[in-house]
């Protein structure tokens, strides 16, 4: 074995070793088996002395005494050196140790995740699920904390002070309140409420709800019966199908509208309500009229559709008066596509830049509802190209993108084929990490990663935007490359958050695009069949790519202009 | 799952029908690890050059090691040690990766392909660590005292060459080339002794 290597291999195990020299240790210990046999052996030695260093203190007390004269020391450490059985000492260490471990490590692997008194799933885990071996190997299980969903919306307005949620939030347990519009809410066990505002709520469980004051319909079916509603001193348990509710300061009513609900607590304990039935269950008994002009369903569900049509609408005028400004590089307005073959590129710089649909593209419905039109690239062939020759002084990158999941460890917005010099790179890691990067230098080998033929690029990541509770939502992602103000900013809905310097070693001025793809990856390795699997588990419904860097007022303004609706 | 097991882990992994079944089995698997932790460690450590993390992957380990223990079926009485250590590691190297990609954000990680090299010649000989001990220690003695006082102080716990050069004032590159030196003579008589035993 050279003196080199060896030199290098002990550099490694001090750890004192450059990363060019620990590049070349690794490119030798993969190539050359004896190599490998001398790092084992190293290290090895390595382990020994440490194990007999250590288990001498004897020598090490007497040593630290003498340390300020080392080499006159000529006393012999003979039994010092733990030359007497540190195998015999060492099993009882370890019989002790290992049964410790084993019960305490077990325990605290668990009552790390079921410590959380607020969490219902986690509290029922027995201990015994400890030693369950098929639960090892898997990632610890995502947990939601939660009882229904908003899963629809009119209009709403959001009391002051009272925590806002958007469609498609999970709602935890607590207080729901808003002043106006319409809320639809899907508790877990199958019931649904529409409640009329203003109205506040309480959500206590998966199966029961307190109304503190508002006007709202319940319907339970089958799988939900059993469902409670409290307001005032009475629990309404549901039996049948349908029944509404209306609780102010001073009065509390109940009708039924199909089916049967039993009451308990308060002045009527014990009374069962059926079809056309209607009780007070606070205050003045006198008005008997129904409860009328309650929003059900279909109610909802038609303002909505007019809501989201005019909003649909709006967005159409902004996205015109957008696809005239000059700074695009390429404009897609999917949202308002007609063809299933491609998407036109709406800014001035014309159909050369048209996106064409490839492999298992499909259209579903875009952030306006049916009416508009997303494209999903769920499956991996799935692909939007485009070629969008040129050179560039600047980027600004924003989309609308429903993100169902995070599958893939490296998950596509926009990226450059080759990502060859001055191209860029748009993704979302796993972690929930908005990457943005441009390649410096596609020289194989100038980069500074560990693969011999890395190239030199620079990643821009945000903090995790993305978690599973975001999972369907729509939001709007802007990522902004500024070579001359030296700065990448990265945006969500509307929002900046990141902002990094360009530093002077990943400084690129001309900014190129070329062959690239919308939602996936397309031909990262030229000269293979092989590609990395980098498709969207999720759908794109906008893309615009523009020459210049937008302000965050910029952002902003295209995320205000383009919200759907109940945002 | 028998329902009433106990909570504890030892008592409740499954398939084992009587409580003095599962005690046996129990004490039979710590005995097995206490034996062999050493090898198993020693595999370990060599796939993670700075030596972070080893006592984080050695007690994911033990603990998979437990809860797999089911499946863990020698042939004989005989092989049992042997296959378990090569079980074990099989285990170990796994944890490895998986401690890296988690936290393994250092310098000093190997990529992947030097971890699966490395791991593949390290299981050729797992059971050598007895005899490389010894070789070890027979070597050390065959060195003056102070030689092997410093090369042992620069492996004792807390200490560096580094921090040893400053308290000696000797300057760190000649340290350096002096321990390595040791290293190297300790090395050679190590190789040397276990071809001689053959």
């Amino acid at each position: 074995m050279d003196d080199h290597l060896r030199n290098l291999i002990f550099q490694a195990l001090d750890q004192t070793i450059s990363d060019d020299d620990f590049e070349r240790l690794q490119d030798a210990l993969e190539q050359h088996e004896d190599v490998r046999i001398e790092y084992l052996r190293s290290v090895g030695l390595y382990e020994s002395l440490t194990e007999i260093a250590a288990e001498s203190d004897e020598l090490v007390d007497r040593d630290r005494s003498t340390r300020e004269a080392p080499a006159q020391g000529t006393s012999a450490p003979t039994r010092g050196v733990g030359l007497d059985d540190p195998a015999a000492w060492g099993w009882q260490r370890w019989a002790i140790a290992a049964s410790i471990l084993l019960l305490a490590s077990g325990a605290a692997y668990w009552f790390g995740r079921i410590n959380d008194p607020s969490d219902p799933i986690a509290v029922d885990l027995r201990p015994q699920q400890v030693v369950q071996p098929e639960q090892v190997d898997e990632p610890a299980e995502s947990l939601l904390a939660g009882h229904a969903t908003l899963s629809r919306s009119v209009d709403l307005r959001w009391s002051n002070g009272s925590v806002m949620y958007r469609e498609g939030d999970v709602l935890p347990n607590g207080r729901l309140r808003f002043d106006a519009g319409v809320a639809e809410i899907d508790f877990f066990c199958g019931a649904t409420l529409i409640v009329d505002g203003p109205a506040e709520l309480d959500v206590e469980s998966d199966w029961s709800v307190r109304v503190i004051r508002g006007r709202l319909r319940a319907s339970v079916p089958p799988a939900a019966r059993g469902f409670i509603v409290k307001a005032a001193d009475s629990e309404i348990i549901d039996l049948g199908t349908e029944f509404a509710v209306e609780v102010s300061p001073d009065r509390a009513r109940v009708e039924v509208i199909d089916g049967e609900v039993e009451l308990r607590g308060g002045r009527n304990h014990g009374d069962h309500l059926v079809t056309g039935q209607r009780q007070w269950l606070k205050g003045s008994q006198s008005d008997s009229e129904s409860l009328e002009g309650l929003s059900t369903v279909r109610d909802l569900q038609r303002r909505r559709e007019d809501a989201q049509a005019q909003q649909f609408q709006q967005w159409k005028t902004h996205s015109q008066q957008l696809s005239e400004d000059p700074r695009l590089i390429a404009y897609y307005p999917i949202a308002q596509s007609q063809s299933d073959r491609f998407i036109p590129n709406r800014a001035a710089t014309g159909s050369q830049r048209d996106g064409i649909l490839v492999g298992p593209v499909t259209p579903a419905d875009g952030r306006f509802g049916p009416a508009s039109t997303g494209l999903e690239f769920d499956r991996p062939g799935a692909r939007v190209r485009t070629r969008i020759d040129g050179e560039f002084a600047a980027f600004t990158f924003a989309c609308w993108v429903r993100i169902d999941s995070l599958e893939h460890r490296y998950n596509s917005l926009f990226m450059g084929d080759g990502y060859e010099n001055g191209e860029p790179h748009w993704q979302i890691h796993e972690d929930g990490r908005m990457m943005f990067s441009i390649m410096v230098d596609d020289t194989p080998g100038s980069g500074l990663g560990p693969a011999e033929d890395a190239r030199l690029h620079r990643i821009y990541y945000t903090d995790p935007i993305w978690d599973v509770s975001k999972s369907g939502k729509w939001l709007h992602l802007a990522a902004v490359y500024d070579p001359q103000g030296r700065q990448v900013n990265q945006f969500v809905n509307g929002e900046q958050v990141s902002s990094e310097p360009i530093v002077d070693q990943f400084h690129v001025q001309t900014l190129r695009i070329g062959t690239a793809e919308i939602g996936n990856w397309g031909q990262p390795l030229r000269d293979s069949p092989w590609f990395a699997v980098r498709n969207l588990n999720g759908a794109i419904d906008e893309l615009a790519i523009f020459d210049v860097a937008l302000t965050p007022h910029d952002i902003q303004s295209l995320y205000e202009q383009g919200k759907p609706l109940g945002y | 799952m028998n329902p009433s097991a106990q909570p504890n882990p030892e008592t409740s992994s499954a398939d084992q029908t009587t409580p003095s079944a599962r005690e046996a089995r129990y004490s039979e698997f710590v005995s097995l690890l206490a034996r062999h932790d050493q090898s198993i460690r020693r595999f370990a450590r060599s796939l993670l050059p700075s030596g972070q993390g080893v006592d984080d992957v050695m007690q994911e380990t033990a603990l998979e090691c437990w809860k797999k223990y089911e499946s863990f079926t020698p042939e004989t009485a005989e092989d049992a040690a042997e296959e378990f250590i090569r079980w074990a590691c099989v285990i170990a190297r796994y944890k490895v990766l998986s401690w890296q990609r988690d936290r393994g954000r250092d310098r000093l990680v190997f990529r992947e392909g030097v971890i699966e090299q490395l791991a593949q010649t390290a299981m050729r000989d797992l059971s050598q660590r007895e005899r490389e001990r010894n070789a070890i220690e027979a070597c050390l003695k065959e060195l003056e005292d102070r030689e092997r006082r410093l090369v042992l102080s620069v492996h004792a716990p807390g200490e560096s060459v580094a921090k040893i050069a400053e308290e000696t004032g000797i300057k760190v590159r000649r340290l350096y080339s002096k321990v390595n030196a040791l290293r190297k003579r300790l090395a050679d008589c190590v190789q040397l002794r276990l071809l001689e035993e053959g």
